[in-house]
């Protein structure tokens, strides 16, 4: 066996190189890790030569065509947004979330909805009610999916909290809105030995949401505190071409340029290729330009579809279409961010035969492997 | 028992006032004068600190009661100020000073051998080789002490003290009444008439002490009348030497010596002995002390003559570690070129496998439901969490075991009794020189008041940078629950006025938070927090009466059991995490169904495996 020690060397491979995205689906699988304040670390020495860890992480191993055929039943796709049935625009007819929310509330709308139509009976969210620190909350009204509407730009643990109430029999049909690197995680998690895979199918919805980076506390956290002297209440990145990011106390907003903050990312992102949370059933993020008041939502699985059309027939959203510029935008955004990825990997390994967490080969990463040698070049 | 023994030797000799900090093996001497103190109007205390009970037991003396104080090697060290005082002032009754080693360090965390404190200080020593000359002796040391009007050290060890043996007993004799301190005396202290003087007066009293030993009836020969061999022995080495002789036969070439005055020597007597043989060997327990006083003696008093000493020097007995009967046989054989099988080899084969067949291997660990395990439970996660690499120091004392499995092997100094909260004192300061991680102390209640109240109060006016650890288990637990100033009972039960160490601390003007080591999410979470602030010192008081004492007259809190279905076993991957991480020995892995089990005959019903279980397997229900 290659792996004297599971717990060990996902301590060595992922967590110490600043490969784990903290996505929380180590933690709560097993006891020998946690999640504290923006790290994930391991508390006791486990021995074990395979363990629910690394069958958890996606960061340590991720193979996007296995992920593709469990979620879709087929390959990796070539597009740069995932597999994909359709992009569309839409916001909530709902004013109390749309004065809470982000963009234009679709996320909020949606599992508020797939709640109330019995789709889910609770839901994992990611509560910033701590700022510094958001966690993974169960949801099981309204109220609660309302409070976690909004953004924080920060990374938390939420699949943790999934980890805890998948084997409660209270929790029989559960709905997830994450980030990408979440999403990923929990479709990995579908292929895992029974153990870790056995109570999976009550995950009924997955709501990814569109994510560029997250911030990294408490090195942020310590940037913020030389800036700004009460405590933060919420973070916004305004659409572009602000490009910078609003940090919100009770009394005033400051902003930051984006490169200011560049520096704070999480190490993870710079290694992640999904934009637009492509294993999800569907992903949401924000509009531009002529629907700046809209959410994009890229409309992926069938149960996906039937969650939407639904939503939108009983007028708890309202949906546009997509402008011709702004789903090409995406698409070169989503492909920019692949190819960031595949370039930031290849320097830290230093040749393309070793892709870090990449295994197996998907047409799309063949070429943009082929297009960093010959940019190299 | 032997401590019995002592006990009833300061009895025999009208002993009034005993007084002691418990150390094993010492413990017992007390503990056996407390049970009998109300019966025959004595006065015995557990004083908080051996410095203290020497003290007194020396007040005691100066008024003119027979007194008696009796610690371990390490607790003589703590009494050395002292000591190093009052032997040059000297005393009125009778007071001894019984000092209980500990070769092989058995319960200690050093091996010494005091009989070297004896000799530093010019002070009588008596060792005693049988649990009847342990209670001879110590009467009689009363006298001596008198005769002298100094302390007269009794030395025991661990094969003496906690041996039993038959005692034919004499009479008890009836404690004076009749206390008073002379104040027209001249003062007790060396300030007036320069130590030197006392110095000197004091190795006068050695010449005379000696001329008295000379005709003790604890000193005494057996053998040839010239032996091929001499022993010169003491100490639990009479009775190993004796067996060994017998074992080999060698009654008609080998002669011992036996002394039970080993300091100062009876010159006259052990010349006389020494002149008989060419070849010596000494036995004893430890350093090479008889040794060397004999070799001394032999080169001012026999010169011009070849003798060959057989010891320490030459290898032949172990100068560390205990010795026994077949170590002087080794020694016997060597220097007598003869042949003995201690143990011949099928037979050792043989016993070594069958032990190892049925003894379990037990490592040094806390017991079933020691609050100790929670408390270090919580403090290596919150370590682990906080991420700074916080260092834990500490002391001896049941949480001493902190440094092993049992305690996730966070404790990393371990030294004499309060040693943590001064270690950490200077690892608290060196910010200026670029050091980051936080810094825990961590002592027992029963150690806080012996020996570590003076660190405390020096980090408080240096701004030491440490949290205090108080782990309050309320009583000096390991060495059988005996009370300090901090628990309401006295030495023989009575009520007593209890400090409280919180009061104490916040009466120092220091941070304290009491937190209750069986919850350990919310003792995780308020460490977390102290660990945040810095810059002076914190205490956090962990409380929670040991398990075995509370056992003695509680119910258990909880009844614990295993929901067989919901532990998953060796498929769980948690890697057994309840017996192979967490340890508590009251859980037990049943090697033929691969589940966890409760040990219902040692489980206390703490309850906190309950918390550590990821599959919620552990179940706990409230005994009412």
């Amino acid at each position: 066996m290659v792996n004297s020690k599971a717990c060990e060397e996902l301590d060595t491979k992922v967590i110490k190189t600043g490969l784990c995205t903290l996505c929380g689906a180590c933690v709560g699988n097993c006891p020998y890790l946690a999640a504290y304040e923006g790290r994930v670390l391991l508390k006791d020495v486990c021995d074990l030569p395979q363990g629910r860890c690394q069958a958890a992480c996606p960061r340590i191993s991720l193979d996007l065509d296995e992920l593709s055929e469990v979620v879709f039943g087929g390959p990796y796709p070539e597009d740069g947004l995932g597999t994909a049935r359709y992009v569309v625009m839409a916001r909530t007819t709902d004013s109390k979330i749309r004065a809470r929310a982000q963009d234009a509330g679709a996320v909020t709308a949606l599992m508020k909805f797939a709640m109330e139509e019995g789709f889910i009976n609770s839901a994992i969210l990611t509560s910033f009610e701590d700022k510094s620190w958001p966690r993974g909350i169960v949801a099981s009204n309204d109220e609660q999916i309302l409070k976690c509407s909004g953004s924080s730009y920060l990374a938390a643990p939420t699949i943790e909290s999934f980890n805890q109430v998948i084997q409660n029999p209270n929790h029989q049909s559960i709905g997830f809105i994450g980030t990408p690197c979440q999403v990923m995680a929990l479709v990995k998690m579908r292929t895992a030995p029974p153990e870790i895979s056995q109570n999976l199918d009550k995950l009924k919805l997955i709501v990814g949401l569109f994510c560029t980076w997250a911030l990294a506390y408490p090195d942020f956290g310590r940037f913020l505190e030389k800036k700004i002297s009460d405590p933060v209440v919420r973070y916004e990145v305004p659409p572009h071409p602000a490009n910078v990011l609003s940090a919100y106390t009770d009394k005033e907003r400051f902003s930051f340029s984006i490169d200011e903050v560049l520096p704070f990312v999480r190490p993870a992102c710079r290694f992640c290729l999904d934009l637009t949370a492509e294993f999800a059933d569907l992903s949401v993020g924000g509009g531009r330009g002529e629907v700046l008041n809209w959410n994009t939502v890229v409309i992926r699985t069938e149960r996906g579809m039937r969650l939407f059309d639904s939503a939108a027939k009983k007028g708890v959203i309202e949906t546009a279409p997509i402008p011709e510029g702004n789903l090409s935008r995406l698409k070169a955004a989503a492909y920019n961010k692949k190819k960031r990825a595949i370039e930031n990997i290849i320097q830290r390994t230093g040749c393309t035969d070793d892709l870090l967490y990449l295994k197996g080969r998907p047409g799309i990463i063949k070429r943009l492997v082929a297009e960093c040698r010959e940019g190299s070049l | 028992m032997g401590n019995e023994a002592i006990a009833r030797g300061a009895l025999e000799a009208g002993v009034g006032v005993a007084a002691a900090y418990p150390g094993t093996p010492s413990t017992d001497i007390i503990d056996s004068l407390a049970d009998v103190a109300k019966d025959l109007n004595l006065y015995v205390e557990w004083s908080v600190n051996e410095k203290v009970a020497l003290e007194v037991a020396a007040g005691a003396s100066l008024g003119g009661v027979r007194a008696l104080t009796a610690m371990k090697q390490l607790g003589l060290n703590v009494a050395l100020d002292f000591l190093a005082n009052v032997s040059l002032t000297g005393i009125k009754s009778g007071l001894v000073l019984v000092v209980c080693d500990d070769p092989g360090a058995l319960s200690s965390t050093n091996e010494q051998d005091s009989r070297n404190i004896a000799k530093m200080f010019d002070l009588p020593l008596l060792e005693a080789a049988t649990a009847q000359e342990a209670k001879d002796m110590t009467k009689w040391a009363f006298e001596l002490s008198e005769q002298i009007s100094n302390v007269c050290l009794v030395r025991s060890v661990t094969r003496i003290s906690h041996a039993r043996g038959n005692v034919v007993l004499g009479e008890l004799r009836e404690v004076s009444a009749r206390a008073s301190f002379d104040t027209t005396q001249k003062p007790y202290t060396t300030i007036m008439g320069g130590a030197p003087q006392y110095h000197r007066v004091l190795h006068e009293n050695l010449t005379k002490i000696a001329q008295i030993f000379e005709s003790s009836p604890f000193n005494g020969y057996a053998g040839p009348e010239r032996p091929e061999l001499l022993i010169i022995t003491c100490g639990t080495g009479w009775l190993y030497s004796w067996e060994a002789i017998k074992m080999l036969s060698l009654q008609d070439s080998v002669g011992i010596l036996k002394l039970g005055t080993t300091w100062p020597l009876p010159g006259e007597l052990v010349k006389r002995h020494m002149m008989k043989a060419e070849k010596i060997l000494v036995v004893e327990e430890v350093d090479a002390f008889l040794e060397n006083n004999l070799k001394v003696l032999a080169v001012d008093s026999l010169p011009g003559r070849d003798r060959i000493f057989y010891g320490k020097h030459s290898g032949h007995i172990n100068p560390f570690g205990e010795i026994n009967t077949d170590i002087v046989i080794r020694a016997l054989t060597n220097i007598l070129n003869t042949k003995y099988i201690i143990r011949d080899e099928a037979y050792r084969q043989k016993a070594t496998e069958i032990l190892n067949r049925y003894v379990v291997f037990r490592e040094t660990q806390f017991c079933p439901g020691c609050p100790h395990r929670g408390l270090f439970w919580a403090l290596k996660d919150s370590l682990r969490l906080d991420g700074q690499e916080g260092v834990l120091t500490g002391d001896i004392g049941c949480y001493g075991s902190g440094v092993g499995s049992t305690g996730f092997k966070q404790l990393k100094t371990m030294h004499s009794m309060g040693s943590g909260i001064g270690v950490a004192n200077g690892l608290g300061k060196l910010e200026q020189f670029g050091f980051k991680q936080p810094v825990l102390a961590t002592c027992g209640d029963s150690t806080f008041f012996h020996a570590a109240i003076p660190a405390l109060i020096n980090g408080i006016h240096s701004k030491a940078n440490f949290i205090l650890l108080l782990l309050d288990n309320s009583g000096t637990a390991m060495t059988g629950f005996q009370p300090h100033p901090g628990i309401p009972m006295n030495a023989v039960g009575d009520p007593a006025p209890a400090v409280d160490i919180g009061d104490l601390c916040r009466g120092l003007g220091v941070p304290v938070e009491i937190v209750d080591p069986y919850d350990i999410e919310d003792t995780t979470q308020k460490l977390l927090n102290v660990l945040r602030h810095s810059g002076r010192p914190r205490v956090i008081i962990s409380q929670r009466e040991c398990s075995l004492m509370r056992a003695r007259s509680e119910k258990p809190l909880y009844q614990m059991d295993v929901v067989a279905h919901q532990c998953q076993g060796e498929t769980c991957g948690c890697n057994r995490f309840c017996t192979r991480v967490f340890r508590c020995p009251g859980l037990m892995w049943n090697t033929n169904t691969k589940k966890v089990e409760i040990d219902q005959a040692i489980c206390v019903g703490c309850g906190v495996c309950v918390d550590i279980c990821p599959q919620s397997a552990i179940t706990r229900k409230e005994i009412r």
